[in-house]
């Protein structure tokens, strides 16, 4: 286990299990945490693409929203199994972002950006401006989803347990990525393409294959989002959205998994809390964000620097 | 002796625009021999690497290399091949450590990179490339940052990269390009010895006249886009077109 994930790790996923059984875990608390610790998922998934690859992608929106979209549309016509929604998330999610990938990664730097953007504006078009998939309503009202005959999703407690299930899972799934061969190979693309390239490595299958392990893990959370929220919105897949991802991610530290898990979160409860007070939140969060950037500029988490992949052995004597 | 020719440039041309940067070069590198190509600045050696290494698809003409044709290959496949290159001015991966450095290297040739298992599993390239860092004297060098090693040592780094990829033939360019002499005698004599222990065969692109007639079995001289000679070091050194070239041709830093 401790291969795993280091003891730490494990005491933190126990204190976030038994954060509900605190007192002053309301309904609203439980709902906020769920946002707090999902969206610290999406943002760790784009870390994937952004700290190791070396890939920003300015259309993570669309794979979220997509995801959520599978979930709304099963449960809107009675499906309700969570498994069932998660499994068409990543069906759906998986082969858009095999095309996305496809041609995205056939570029570089600014241009990879730019295709994700373009093909995620493309996507939220279809959904706002025609009827298909209810317009700008989006699918509204949608029942809870089911995890286990008789066992709905439809208690902030389950919704929260779920969250922090799926965080663990998808954390554990990262951390043996980053470890691995594969993980080993992005992170040289990062650092030099070319160098890769000529060390016998076909730099966009990795590319490609990151694109869409990276897009998954973000439909997934997508899926959840919309059985929790109860509705699936083109707002949610807006380009603003992808920004703000970037943003988790780079609050909380490029190429640490943990830093934008922290950084997502972050950004919800900063939202969430400045919002409640004042109707000019945006301008307060931009205030947060820029002193952030100019006093830690590697993120919350990011001050180590060199980013190592593998774990350090000890030196030879 | 007739060994087997490894690599056969076949009449390579290639031109940028209106710039004929090689015309019909034509040569054979066989097994286990160092190959040099010298010339002066602007001769075209870069070129005829980048040709050979898939940079560059060549005007007309082919490369055969291990007797299958690779004119136009993509590098990875070329590389895969067995054949590797080290770059003119450094190629390295600068922000992870001198050990990550070569084992991302030494890692593309296991059998499981490119399969599913890749996605988890971590392969054990320890023993490799511990004996390439030995032999390049960067042992104790392995837990710094690519980035912070000298520029002698980096050059190093560059060759143990292309190494790790267990080639049969490794191109060189200018491997000791930016070296002190006394560096490059070093450098010289380690290339050799590697090469002869590892069974290697070597082409070299130098600029460096000294570097080339104390290693090379074999020097082609290319001028202007065209091999204007080539032969053992001591034919080349006495070779009239060849000392015209150096001494009364374009400049020479």
């Amino acid at each position: 286990m401790s291969s795993l994930l280091p003891w730490k790790g494990w005491v933190v996923f126990a204190a976030l299990a038994a954060l509900p059984l605190t007192p002053w875990m309301t309904k609203y608390h439980m709902l906020l945490a769920f946002d707090a610790l999902l969206f610290g998922a999406v943002a760790m998934s784009l870390d994937l693409l952004m700290g190791y690859a070396g890939l920003v992608s300015f259309g993570h929106a669309a794979f979220f929203g997509l995801g959520a979209y599978s979930t709304a549309v099963l449960l809107e016509r009675g499906i309700l199994s969570l498994w069932l929604c998660l499994g068409l998330a990543v069906v759906i999610v998986g082969a858009y972002a095999f095309v996305v990938g496809y041609f995205a990664t056939a570029r570089r730097g600014i241009y990879f950006a730019l295709l994700t953007l373009i093909f995620a504006e493309v996507v939220y078009t279809v959904f706002r401006y025609t009827q298909a998939f209810g317009g700008s309503d989006g699918i509204q009202g949608l029942p809870s989803p089911v995890i286990l005959p008789g066992v709905a999703l439809d208690t902030p407690i389950r919704i929260y347990y779920a969250v922090v299930l799926y965080l663990l899972l998808a954390y554990l799934a990262c951390r043996v990525l980053v470890r691995s061969h594969f993980g080993q190979v992005l992170v040289a693309i990062r650092e030099n393409e070319d160098r890769a390239r000529f060390l016998g490595y076909d730099v966009q299958r990795y590319k490609m294959g990151v694109c869409l392990i990276s897009a998954v893990l973000t439909g997934l959370a997508g899926a959840l989002y919309a059985g929790r929220a109860a509705y699936a919105t083109p707002d949610l897949m807006h380009w603003s959205i992808s920004g703000e991802f970037i943003i988790m991610v780079m609050i909380g530290g490029l190429g640490t998994l943990v830093g934008p898990i922290i950084g997502g979160a972050f950004f919800i409860l900063l939202q969430e809390k400045v919002s409640s007070y004042v109707q000019w939140y945006s301008i307060v969060i931009g205030v947060v964000l820029v002193l952030i950037v100019l006093f830690a500029p590697h993120g919350l988490l990011g001050f180590r620097r060199g980013l190592r992949a593998r774990p350090r052995r000890e030196a030879a004597g | 002796m007739t060994a087997e020719i490894v690599l056969a440039v076949e009449g390579v041309s290639k031109s940028f625009g209106a710039l004929a940067a090689l015309e019909g070069v034509s040569f054979d590198v066989r097994a286990g021999e160092v190959f040099s190509v010298i010339g002066p600045n602007g001769a075209g050696k870069s070129t005829l690497f980048n040709v050979i290494a898939g940079v560059h698809v060549p005007t007309s003409g082919r490369v055969v290399f291990g007797g299958g044709e690779i004119t136009g290959l993509a590098p990875e496949v070329i590389n895969r091949r067995g054949l590797a290159k080290t770059f003119q001015i450094t190629n390295i991966f600068p922000g992870i450590s001198v050990y990550d450095n070569v084992c991302v290297a030494a890692e593309s040739r296991v059998p499981v990179s490119g399969r599913l298992p890749s996605l988890w599993r971590v392969p054990d390239v320890e023993g490799p490339v511990m004996e390439l860092l030995g032999a390049f004297g960067l042992t104790a060098r392995r837990d710094e940052l690519a980035q912070n090693l000298s520029h002698g040592e980096q050059r190093y780094l560059e060759i143990c990269l292309a190494l790790a990829t267990e080639p049969t033939l490794l191109l060189l360019d200018e491997p000791t390009a930016g070296m002190t002499p006394g560096e490059t005698k070093d450098a010289t004599a380690l290339i050799r010895q590697i090469a002869q222990s590892r069974g290697l065969t070597l082409l070299l692109i130098e600029h460096d006249m000294s570097v080339v007639m104390g290693i090379s079995d074999r020097v082609a001289v290319l001028h202007f886009g065209r091999k204007i000679a080539e032969g053992p070091p001591e034919a080349i050194k006495t070779d009239a077109q060849v000392i015209d070239a150096y001494l009364g041709g374009v400049d020479d830093d």
